[in-house]
């Protein structure tokens, strides 16, 4: 009796497999993907349909796909990685994670959004700004902040979040904008100060901005894992201002946030990012992440991202331009060395972690 | 005498193996458990006492901020403890010793967190008593600060008391009226009593309560990551380590630091407190309880107790409103996005993966916790302590720790020679895309649930029963199939219904080893969570909550149906 109701339960459970079974067909990709997952599902979905090919994806902030192509570089998992801030990708370069790749479809791409040797392209653009809570906001009696030192004011002790630079890309461009604009002042002070014989900033540079840092983590309430998710944090009122990309704070807008956040840019100047694709070294699926990579780089792929809410500017002239997209001329942009920022990028999230996102505020 | 004590237990060894299949089944269970909880752990020793892991360990202990982590570590640890199991002893003795109404409804709703998927309730409470929570700021209009370590023990007392509940009631009820009607003969009031005589009796179950909880507290990963704030802990910190830094060295040497103060509490649990306790487990007391009457403690904790219950019911609710409204705690109008997102998007590859994984680990958890148990309790083996010690590892020790060993052991195959004894089973290339590795740690987290249960249903069970089956002709298999199994089949059962639920919400032990091919539920909550899309996470858990009630009717169908003695015996689990 028992015999046949343990084998019955084997029958559920074998037949529970079957289902649950991941597929493991000749014809496969798997993306490493670093925007928001609702993008990811629209993209390996409309690739899939369209080639035929069964395709995976794990939804990774760049940091940690950085992290995590870095420790399976022997046996790589994925055969391409699509989107996050370039200087992941530089990173990646350096280390030699990912391949040179030299897609036909890339001459469409305007030459300032891709890789000059030809390791990633870019497929999105996005500026970072910040994301507040209007109501929030007026409780504190502070206005919606237009410059990075406005995050210091003391009334925003515990309102303002962004994300860990060690995990989230986001982050990362942040703490570049800030050695930039520092390097500036400094290169405005006395040349050669701020910048070195490379057009790199200085290592003075980069220690002003850790001062700076320093300084907000005092206002910080959380540093979050995923770039993105303090934007949420402030439409639910829980914090008053976001450093985020400001076109996912028009994401949350769209999604349910509208009139209860606002964007603002830093005037001094704000950083972007271009979102990057390359293809992993030694990737087990070669062939059809080529054939991603052609596709991903067409006018077609490129509309997908506004049919999920996700507003990033696209690389590619001929896809469509949101209205609700940022409109780089309107802002200040800093000049983003993505080269020196992709080199500094490990020295920099381990200094972070050692000395500004562990340090209990005071 | 140590020389006949060895050829002794040589003799007892010869006994098992003059039963082939005894001799296999055993030499099965080591191997299984050598393979998937000693060498791991032993990986993870090894990895941090290496020449790269040594010297962090110095640097990590000098480091003050490091030793804030860790003394956050061990604070939450304390507190959450002593709340819990203060909860846990109001709720147990409300039930037993008061005279007060709605027991059953009190009963299980102080069940429900044990199966409540990880994050729904340090969510829920940040949107109800959040800075901008529906009742914090929307009723009492204060912006209160939960991030730390307030929100933490209001979230994992409400998440981990049942442990301390269930472990106490069980204990309160076995006490033996006859002491306090002895004592009230004695002219001792019910205040003396309670002070001289049954608290007495409890200590030993209050202090293994607050030291299951301390070490719960200690190894959750789930609320720290969602409401800790600035307040770091160890187990926060080995994951950063991991998902931010992936330096293995540095978190198998966090983990070494985290491992010292829950191993030292699981082995006192284990070895000093059983030792003296003075409940006896077998012995039916005779009676029933004495009630206390007075109506100042019987209504005044009564109130408390309904209190508790009235927040529990809150967070809940809070989060089967929450995943049929726009944005949960701040746009309230009705949506069935969440669950289009989770049903016909990508959670339906979760639910699916996660359900499957977990009913191929439940029974075969459920299994092998009853066959180790029954080698335990039946048989006498060298070794003996030894494999149910290191069975008991499987769930002493933090999940993040687990998962750190699975990295570091089975990255790649291990060969003996040419001949594959393992293949890789981490990462997306691993055996069955990863699925294999996540099956077992769902299997070695949940098997000493089960072996615990099989071990104390087996010791009231007189083993003459079967050896009458073995003097009638019957094998040990035979025996253990016919005789056994169904006198121990609501141990077993509890052993299911645990395993799955266990399984379907764990996330510290798998969540370093989930991979492109395998989705699991509790990982896709994380990532709603952390984009602050409450809604959907909500809609996750609520489908999850659905998924292990269903699982445990099947399982109740399939084990068979109780019958009122067995009710007690699994209640008292």
């Amino acid at each position: 009796m028992m015999n046949k109701k343990l084998m019955s339960l084997a029958g559920i459970v074998g037949g529970l497999l079957l289902v649950g079974a991941p597929a493991f067909a000749q014809d496969t990709l798997t993306v490493l993907c670093t925007p928001q997952e609702d993008w990811c599902v629209a993209m390996t979905a409309a690739f899939e349909e369209q080639t035929g090919i069964d395709t995976n994806y794990v939804r990774l902030s760049s940091g940690e796909s950085l992290a995590r192509i870095r420790a399976a570089a022997d046996n790589p998992e994925f055969s391409v990685w699509w989107g996050g801030p370039a200087d992941a990708f530089e990173a990646a370069a350096e280390e030699g994670l990912i391949e040179i790749y030299d897609s036909p479809n890339t001459e469409a791409i305007p030459e300032n959004y891709r890789d000059e040797a030809g390791y990633w392209t870019g497929v999105y653009v996005g500026a970072l700004g910040f994301c507040s809570n209007l109501d929030v906001l007026a409780e504190l009696g502070v206005e919606a902040p237009t410059s990075w030192d406005d995050l210091l004011a003391p009334e925003l002790e515990g309102f303002v979040a962004m994300a860990h630079p060690a995990t989230s890309g986001t982050a990362f461009t942040a703490f570049w904008t800030v050695v930039t604009l520092n390097a500036d002042a400094l290169e405005a002070e006395e040349a050669g100060t701020g910048y070195d014989e490379d057009g790199a900033p200085t290592q003075a540079a980069v220690d002003n901005a850790f001062e700076y840092f320093a300084a907000l983590n005092n206002n910080i309430l959380q540093y979050t894992r995923s770039g993105s998710a303090p934007g949420s944090l402030a439409g639910q009122g829980e914090i008053a201002v976001a450093v985020i990309f400001s076109h996912d704070c028009t994401k949350l807008q769209l999604e349910g946030f509208d009139g209860i956040l606002t964007t603002t840019f830093p005037e001094e100047g704000t950083g972007y990012e271009i979102g990057g694709m390359a293809i992993i070294a030694n990737a087990p699926e070669a062939e059809a992440a080529r054939l991603w990579y052609d596709w991903a780089l067409t006018a077609e792929a490129q509309a997908i991202g506004p049919t999920v809410n996700s507003l990033q500017l696209p690389t590619n002239p001929d896809a469509p331009v949101s209205e609700l997209a940022v409109d780089l001329t309107s802002i200040t942009v800093v000049e983003y060395n993505f080269v020196a920022a992709g080199a500094s990028r490990v020295a920099i999230t381990e200094r972070f972690d050692a000395e500004i996102a562990t340090a209990p505020t005071e | 005498m140590q020389a006949m004590r060895q050829s002794q237990q040589v003799k007892r060894l010869q006994a098992i193996f003059r039963d082939p299949l005894l001799a296999v089944v055993l030499l099965l269970m080591v191997f299984f458990v050598t393979i998937t909880i000693v060498l791991p752990l032993v990986a993870m020793v090894g990895e941090s006492l290496s020449p790269e892991g040594l010297p962090l360990f110095e640097r990590y202990l000098s480091n003050p901020v490091y030793q804030t982590i860790l003394m956050n570590t061990l604070v939450l640890g304390t507190v959450v403890g002593i709340v819990g199991t203060l909860v846990g002893f109001l709720f147990a003795f409300v039930q037993v010793k008061l005279r007060v109404p709605f027991k059953r409804a009190m009963h299980i709703i102080a069940l429900i967190p044990v199966i409540s998927p990880p994050f729904a309730v340090a969510t829920a409470a940040i949107v109800l008593f959040g800075r901008s929570g529906t009742i914090s700021r929307g009723i009492f209009g204060v912006r209160y600060d939960i991030y730390g370590l307030d929100g933490l023990t209001l979230v994992m007392s409400l998440s981990f008391f049942t442990i301390a509940y269930l472990n106490l009631r069980g204990m309160m009820e076995a006490l033996d009226p006859a002491l306090d009607e002895a004592a009230t003969n004695l002219g001792a009031n019910k205040w003396r009593i309670f002070r001289t005589v049954t608290l007495p009796m409890l200590l030993p179950g209050i202090a293994s309560s607050f030291l299951l909880l301390f070490v719960e507290a200690l190894a959750d990963l789930g609320n720290p990551l969602v409401m800790g704030g600035n307040y770091e802990v160890l187990a926060t910190r080995v994951y950063v380590t991991i998902i931010g830094l992936y330096d293995t060295t540095g978190a198998a040497v966090l983990s070494i630091i985290l491992l010292v103060p829950s191993l030292t509490v699981f082995l006192v649990q284990r070895y000093w407190i059983n030792r003296i306790s003075v409940v006896t487990v077998t012995g039916k007391p005779s009676g029933t309880p004495q009630t206390i009457d007075h109506p100042l403690v019987r209504w005044g904790l009564f109130g408390i107790v309904i209190f508790i219950c009235g927040i529990i019911v809150l967070i809940y609710g809070t989060i089967i409103h929450g995943s049929f409204v726009r944005v949960p705690g701040v746009r309230w109008d009705f949506t069935l996005e969440h669950f289009d997102f989770v049903l016909n998007g990508i959670g339906a590859q979760a639910m699916r993966d996660t359900t499957a994984l977990s009913a191929l680990a439940t029974p075969i958890a459920g299994l092998i916790g009853m066959v180790i148990a029954y080698l335990v309790v039946r048989k006498d083996f060298l070794g003996r302590n030894l494999l149910d010690f290191s069975t008991m590892m499987g769930i002493a020790v933090p999940g993040t720790i687990i998962g750190i060993g699975y990295i570091l052991m089975f990255n790649s195959p291990i060969m003996i020679g040419d001949f594959t004894l393992i293949p890789k089973l981490t990462g997306g290339q691993g055996a069955f895309g990863g699925a294999l590795a996540i099956i077992l740690v769902y299997v070695i987290r949940s098997a000493p649930a089960a072996l615990r249960t099989g071990t104390a249903a087996l010791s009231q069970i007189d083993p003459s029963i079967e050896e009458a089956s073995l003097s009638l002709g019957a094998d040990n298999a035979r025996t253990f199939r016919r005789i056994t199994l169904p006198l121990i089949r609501p141990a077993f059962l509890a052993g299911l219904i645990y395993a799955f639920a266990r399984s379907m919400t764990t996330i510290s032990a798998i969540i370093f080893l989930t991979t492109p091919q395998t989705k699991i539920m509790t990982q896709q909550i994380l990532n709603e969570v952390e984009n602050g899309r409450y809604g959907n996470a909500f809609a996750y858990c609520v489908i999850l909550i659905i998924i292990v009630m269903v699982a445990i009717s099947v399982l109740y169908f399939i084990v068979g149906a109780r019958t009122g003695a067995e009710r007690r015996l699994e209640g008292g689990l």
